[in-house]
């Protein structure tokens, strides 16, 4: 394809990824019913006496207690926060699933991240060090090992 | 014939394995001996944040058809019971209930607040006019009071001094000595800390 | 009587586990002790028969416990557990794996399967120490399993029954559906599959040669072995989804988690072991990649089976655990130590050239999937050493892997999209350009069409684009090899490969879908009467009550869109208390609407509590498994053979002239 016409074509795929995420971003209502509101809130939350079930997916009478109850303080227009706290404050912190960003729980947040950010460092350095090293000058040692190689060779042409 | 074989020494590359080998080394070790040190999950307990606070609301209408506050009872020792009709354990501690009520009556200085978990009302009233307990009990639109105690499973019970202080949290069935104890300790200046008890 | 054949089988087995041990041990010390290069034939064909002896026992016990279970022999104490007269045959016979010992049985089946098939195949290079080494450790591996069943898991315990006694069957939930007699069988064939590219790294680092291909040899093995594993997950969401109401396909469980990072270990290996067999790079990621997938596959066995986390899936706790954390330390210890050791030896000579090539997209590849495989184990733990170090219970749920996993899931889309079109050594911007040209319009078409839809939200409508992305790249790479050579276009490594992306395109935009826009309710429905979710409508028309012979089953009959009527149901098995409830789910290309009994009426004329839940794109996520185990089957097939004289390792000559590039070559 004529190159110009594949910047133009580029430009123009570009433009319409840019302008279709900015329009999805934008126009996304945040505003979810009450219903949608309860079920991801009654996500964060572990059935307590369920192994390891969320609040919205067992039957349990205790899951059934408290989706009720999530559902009735959204209706009286209570925040995701303070629903959080007050059910973490009544039955303790082992019934919300989302570990808090605070103190040393908070550092399974952070962990991910500082790892990661070391990791991408790590390879930055490697490749940087690999890419000088490819213009870099011969090292002494470098220098050493030819000679040696050149006196070798002299010897094995000399009869 | 010609020079040894290999006289030239090696060029030393770098021992980066082993730099990246001894920290991860130790992490899996770290691992492994968390790992070896668990308990069981089951044998896990969970502690009732609520002790040493103020006694949430039990709000309703009695199976009398009054309507019923915990301030109404303020001044005495409430034992809040949460139960169900269908489980056994509840049943196995219902006489307990009524006994433990029958011996404070007269001093009128404890009585027995039920509140029926996941139930219907008319299985509560069965229930009563079979076993007997003659005290307020809560049958309709408990959810919020159970979820306002933190109630995992029933039989829990709550027991509440006559300031309205939650003062202990009773998982499985109780008997009435056991609550008489448990008044008589916390009645006494001296003991101030409240305990989470299981059975 | 079945119990003695069986355990003089598990006894046999041991024995001859041990005796292979000994002999390949032998026939090793006594080359190293004379230098010499080469094993001693006899003694390795000897080592080499008692595979066929350990096999011969695993299938012995695997049938005498099948004919126990099958003849509902209750002196065995396994059949008293989880056998019963009132269960049907067939789940009489999956109810061998139904609890921990039979497991275990499943797993030295197969395992002791697969080095027979080993032994056979490399049957003509045995005396190379290099195989030699390979089979010693599957030979350890075995020996450990069979040690297990002499005695931590013993499953021909006896038991003395009581005049009249009748098991109490499987645990509900795995008599209900027929996949019971699938996921788990292939979730091991995939778990114990990558025991074999183990053992041949685990030779390739004691006897220094990495470099030979024995790696690439086993390379199909392993793609079988993913491929087991890959379908046994999407089996169990399906189970999960479809049959168990759990609510959902994947709940970010311990034990779901367990079975996922071998995978995700096991896919950057698949990859990275390409950057090897090209340019001789990346051995010691390689190494390090294959141990630590068998390693995970030990510690997701420990997760399940020592009850230290809270999971619907554990079995119940018994005293395998530390011994089977003993076996993942020992694992772990020894592939460390010995990368330690040799690891700088085994580094390729050679360099990556450039970040912006295929090389670097594989390393990137790796890197990220070791951070995803990071998250997933420290959210799986982190629980515990919060525990440990603070005596207090916490739980590390959906919320958290979701948030994590989620953007490291849109990098590897991303890396899906531009990998195939990378060359190998440096690319250009423009050959760049022109190569992601048509998979760029691709990913806008995706965007515009998902907006068209109705998509809204960030992260989905990136998700979608992204997909599209790499769903052009993918495409375009089939296109050209299908031109270029028909039919054979389609098989081999790449074009496989390239199929199994497609695959993976469309559960990412299932998954997509999916997670954000489900809607779900949970309805008091009176008799008779209808409500809408989510765009469908449903009525509640009757209850039906039936006495089965293993338990009372009852139904509600709720009419979808005024049309077809669902059934969904709870089921009462005595003695097993709790009801368990079977979701009825109505599938369409665009959407599941999955309903629920919430709550029984509690008498007739009263309303129902139903849990209704609408989630767009479902049955796209078998779908994608479908091409996924597709293309497993394409890449398998061979492909053409690599000419050893091309020019891929050619010097690379970066000369610009007026805009068009020499790049390197492909």
């Amino acid at each position: 394809m004529n190159p110009r016409w594949r910047s133009i074509g580029w430009v123009g795929a570009l433009t319409v990824v840019i302008v279709a995420l900015t329009f999805a971003t934008l126009s996304h209502h945040s505003q979810p019913t009450n219903a949608e509101r309860s079920l991801d809130l009654a996500e964060q939350f572990a059935c307590p006496v369920c192994e390891g079930q969320s609040v919205a997916q067992s039957d349990s009478a205790a899951a059934v207690a408290i989706r009720a109850e999530i559902a009735t303080r959204i209706d009286q227009g209570q925040t995701n926060a303070q629903i959080t706290d007050y059910l973490i404050g009544r039955f303790n912190e082992s019934i919300s699933l989302k570990p808090r960003a605070t103190g040393v729980v908070g550092l399974v947040w952070i962990t991910p991240v500082v790892a990661f950010i070391t990791a991408v460092a790590g390879l930055v350095v490697v490749f940087r060090r690999w890419h000088l090293a490819d213009v870099a000058e011969a090292s002494d040692a470098d220098r050493v090992l030819v000679e040696r190689a050149r006196a070798k060779l002299a010897a094995k042409a000399r009869p | 014939m010609n020079g040894p074989a290999a006289d030239a020494a090696p060029v030393r590359r770098r021992r980066l394995a082993p730099l990246v080998a001894i920290p991860v080394a130790v992490v899996m070790l770290l691992l492994v001996i968390l790992l070896a040190t668990r308990d069981p999950a089951g044998e896990r307990l969970a502690k009732s944040p609520l002790v040493g606070k103020q006694a949430p609301p039990v709000e309703g209408v009695t199976l009398k058809n009054e309507q019923f506050t915990l301030d109404r009872v303020r001044g005495e020792w409430v034992v809040v019971n949460f139960f169900g009709s269908w489980c056994t354990p509840c049943i196995q501690e219902h006489p307990e209930l009524v006994t433990f009520q029958d011996a404070h009556r007269s001093a009128r200085d404890a009585t027995v607040v039920s509140v029926a978990f996941s139930d219907s009302p008319t299985n509560v009233r069965q229930f009563f006019e079979k076993r007997g307990g003659d005290w307020p009990v809560l049958s309709a639109n408990t959810n919020s009071i159970a979820v306002g105690y933190g109630v995992i499973k029933v039989p829990e019970t709550f027991l509440v001094s006559p300031s309205g202080v939650v003062v202990a949290k009773l998982i499985g069935g109780v008997t009435a000595g056991r609550l008489d104890a448990l008044i008589d300790k916390y009645t006494a200046p001296a003991a101030t800390t409240p305990v989470t008890t299981t059975r | 009587m079945n119990t003695t054949i069986g355990y003089t089988a598990v006894l046999v087995g041991f024995v001859a586990s041990l005796m292979g041990i000994g002999t390949i041990g032998y026939a090793l010390r006594s080359a190293a002790r004379v230098s010499s290069p080469v094993l001693s034939m006899p003694y390795m064909r000897i080592g080499r028969r008692y595979a066929w002896v350990t096999l011969a026992m695993a299938v012995l016990i695997f049938a005498i416990m099948e004919r126990a279970l099958i003849t509902r022999d209750f002196t065995s104490a396994y059949v008293a557990q989880v056998g019963s007269s009132k269960t049907r045959p067939f789940f009489n016979f999956t109810s061998l794996w139904s609890s921990l010992e039979g497991s275990i049985i499943l797993w030295t089946l197969i395992l002791c399967g697969y080095v027979a098939v080993i032994a056979r195949k490399f049957r003509n290079r045995i005396t190379d120490p290099m195989f030699a080494w390979a089979l010693l450790v599957l030979f350890v591996v075995t020996a450990f399993f069979f040690f297990l069943m002499t005695g931590p898991t013993n499953p021909f315990k006896t038991f003395d029954p009581p005049p009249g006694f009748d098991g109490p069957g499987p645990n509900p939930i795995l008599q209900n559906h027929i996949l019971v007699a699938f996921h788990p069988p292939m979730l091991y064939l995939g778990y114990v599959g990558f025991t074999v590219p183990f053992a041949f790294a685990f030779a390739a680092l004691i006897t220094g040669r990495v470099g030979e291909g024995w790696l690439l040899e086993t390379r199909r093995w392993t793609l079988f072995a993913w491929g087991f594993l890959s379908l046994g997950i999407l089996l169990g969401a399906w189970w999960s989804y479809e049959v168990l109401g759990w609510g959902g396909y994947w709940a970010w469980d311990p034990v779901e988690n367990a079975s996922f990072l071998p995978w995700l270990t096991g896919t950057a290996y698949l990859h990275s072991v390409m950057v090897q067999e090209r340019r001789g790079m990346l051995r010691v990621w390689n190494l390090s990649l294959v141990c630590a997938t068998f390693s995970l596959t030990i510690l997701g066995t420990f997760l399940t089976r020592s009850g230290v986390v809270v999971s619907v899936h554990a079995f119940s706790n018994s005293t395998i655990g530390p011994i089977l954390l003993t076996f993942f330390g020992v694992i772990v210890a020894l592939t460390i130590g010995l990368v330690a050791w040799r690891g700088d030896a085994l580094r390729a000579p050679g360099r990556i050239d450039s970040p912006l090539s295929r090389e670097g997209a594989f390393l990137a590849n790796n890197v990220f999937f070791a951070a995803f495989a990071f998250v997933v184990l420290l959210g799986t733990v982190f629980p515990l050493i919060i525990e440990a170090l603070q005596d207090r219970r916490i739980f590390v749920g959906r919320p958290y892997f979701d948030r994590m996993t989620m953007p490291i899931g849109l990098v590897l889309l991303f890396l899906m999209a531009i990998a195939p079109v990378l060359p190998w050594r440096k690319a250009s911007t423009e050959l760049l350009s022109q190569r992601l040209f048509w998979p760029a319009w691709s990913a806008a078409g995706a965007l515009v069409l998902s907006i068209v839809i109705g998509a809204r939200g960030f992260a989905p409508v990136l998700a979608f684009g992204l997909g599209g992305f790499a769903a052009g790249a993918a495409a375009r790479q089939i296109v050209l090899a299908t031109r270029r050579q028909g039919w054979r276009g389609l098989v081999g490594r790449t074009n496989g490969g390239m199929v199994v992306h497609l695959g993976v395109v469309v559960i990412a935009v299932a998954l997509a879908a999916s997670s954000s826009y489900t809607h779900q309710q949970e309805l008091i429905l009176p008799q008779g009467q209808t409500a809408t979710v989510g765009g469908h409508t449903v009525t509640f028309v009757s209850m039906s009550t039936v006495e089965e012979k293993d338990k009372t089953v009852t139904r509600a009959q709720i009419a979808i869109d005024g049309g077809k009527v669902y059934e969904p149901a709870l089921s009462n098995f005595p003695g097993f208390g709790q009801p368990i409830g079977t979701p009825s789910v109505r599938t369409s290309w665009k959407d599941d609407v999955y309903l629920q009994i919430a709550a029984p009426p509690e008498a007739d004329g009263e309303p129902i509590g139903l849990r209704v839940i609408v989630r767009p794109l479902i049955v796209w996520l078998w779908i994608g498994g479908i091409i996924m185990a597709l293309g497993t089957l394409l890449a398998a097939f061979p492909g053409r053979r690599r000419i050893p004289t091309m020019p891929t390792s050619a010097r690379v000559y970066e000369e610009v002239r007026d805009g068009d590039v020499a790049a390197a070559v492909v």
